[in-house]
């Protein structure tokens, strides 16, 4: 799930760093968890704004369980990505209640190197990934993203999750059903009938 | 035939949806600096204090405890005694101790200090 060399801290070394008062640490831990939490409460919420607010939420709470950690008991990641998506249920279950939802308020990622064309078909692919995972039932749209974008591992999810790994291969399987027929008349379009 | 076209199909599906999975981490959304300062504002107004000498405050041990006990205690035991002293011992000095009757000189127990030697 970390992506970091040997010599790094872990994010929990840097907790407990943090809550012997060493800010530094607490920034690193930031830039660590910050964008990887973002980039998952956007892909499930669907709205930048709200998915700020979630992940803002969440280290909020990172801070406060910082002088209880428990060594050794769970990852700092996993523990962050299971508050993080319980805020994000109660969001989605607060915007069923008003019955608002804005697919069109994702902001726009920044430009690469890539060329416009090519970026624009990335973000058309990318788009309709996106509008394809809002549609997936709230549980395998959460296996599937932390799955196939997250890039954590199943007994991860299951973790995050609180569900069994047979559980998570069940959710994400019936999500990727899911997500294929619903993109499946969309072939041409995002220009795969002829790859 | 029929299930080597649908393998096909399947296998097609599968590539489309992986690479849908790449554009989709491709154009991930990305964390503004604004948004990044505002985590570490609340970081910041959550960061604990250290812990300063002026500040630091040890419960005592049950051995200082007890210690500090037996100081009162024992203050208290001896201004109480004096005060009783004080009020009983004259009578009890009369009492006790003939020396108002019979005069006994220092000479009697040590014969060298008799001091009246040294008087011309």
């Amino acid at each position: 799930m970390d992506q970091m060399s040997e010599t790094d801290p872990t994010d929990e070394a840097l907790l407990i760093a943090f809550s012997n008062g060493d800010a530094s640490a607490g920034r690193d831990l930031i830039n660590r968890l910050g964008p990887r939490l973002l980039g998952y409460a956007a892909r499930v919420l669907g709205d930048k704004a709200e998915a700020e607010d979630a992940v803002q939420e969440t280290m909020v709470k990172l801070w406060k369980v910082a002088n209880d950690w428990r060594q050794g008991e769970a990852k700092v990641s996993t523990w962050a990505y299971r508050v993080l998506i319980n805020h994000c249920t109660d969001r989605l279950r607060r915007r069923k209640i008003r019955g608002a939802v804005d697919l069109d308020s994702i902001a726009e990622p920044e430009a690469d190197l890539k060329s416009a064309v090519e970026q624009m078909t990335e973000k058309d692919r990318a788009d309709a990934l996106q509008n394809a995972l809002t549609e997936l039932p709230e549980r395998q749209r959460q296996a599937v993203v932390l799955r196939h974008l997250e890039g954590l591992s199943n007994p991860e999810i299951a973790e995050v999750m609180d569900i069994g790994v047979e559980a998570v291969e069940s959710l994400t399987a019936r999500g990727k059903r899911a997500l294929k027929a619903a993109l499946n008349g969309r072939k041409d379009e995002l220009g795969y009938a002829h790859g | 035939m029929n299930s080597d076209m649908r393998m096909d199909d399947r296998d097609k599906d599968d590539a489309l949806l992986d690479a849908l999975f790449a554009s989709g981490k491709s154009q991930s959304v990305e964390a503004s600096s604004a948004f990044l300062s505002k985590l570490e504002m609340d970081m910041e107004a959550a960061i604990p204090k250290p812990k300063t000498a002026a500040t630091k405050h040890t419960p005592p041990s049950m051995m200082e405890k007890l210690k500090g006990i037996f100081a009162a205690t024992g203050l208290s035991s001896a201004a109480a005694l004096g005060v009783w002293m004080g009020f009983v011992m004259p009578d009890l000095v009369t009492n006790i101790s003939p020396i108002s009757e019979e005069v006994t000189s220092l000479s009697a127990f040590l014969p060298g200090s008799d001091l009246s030697v040294f008087e011309e």
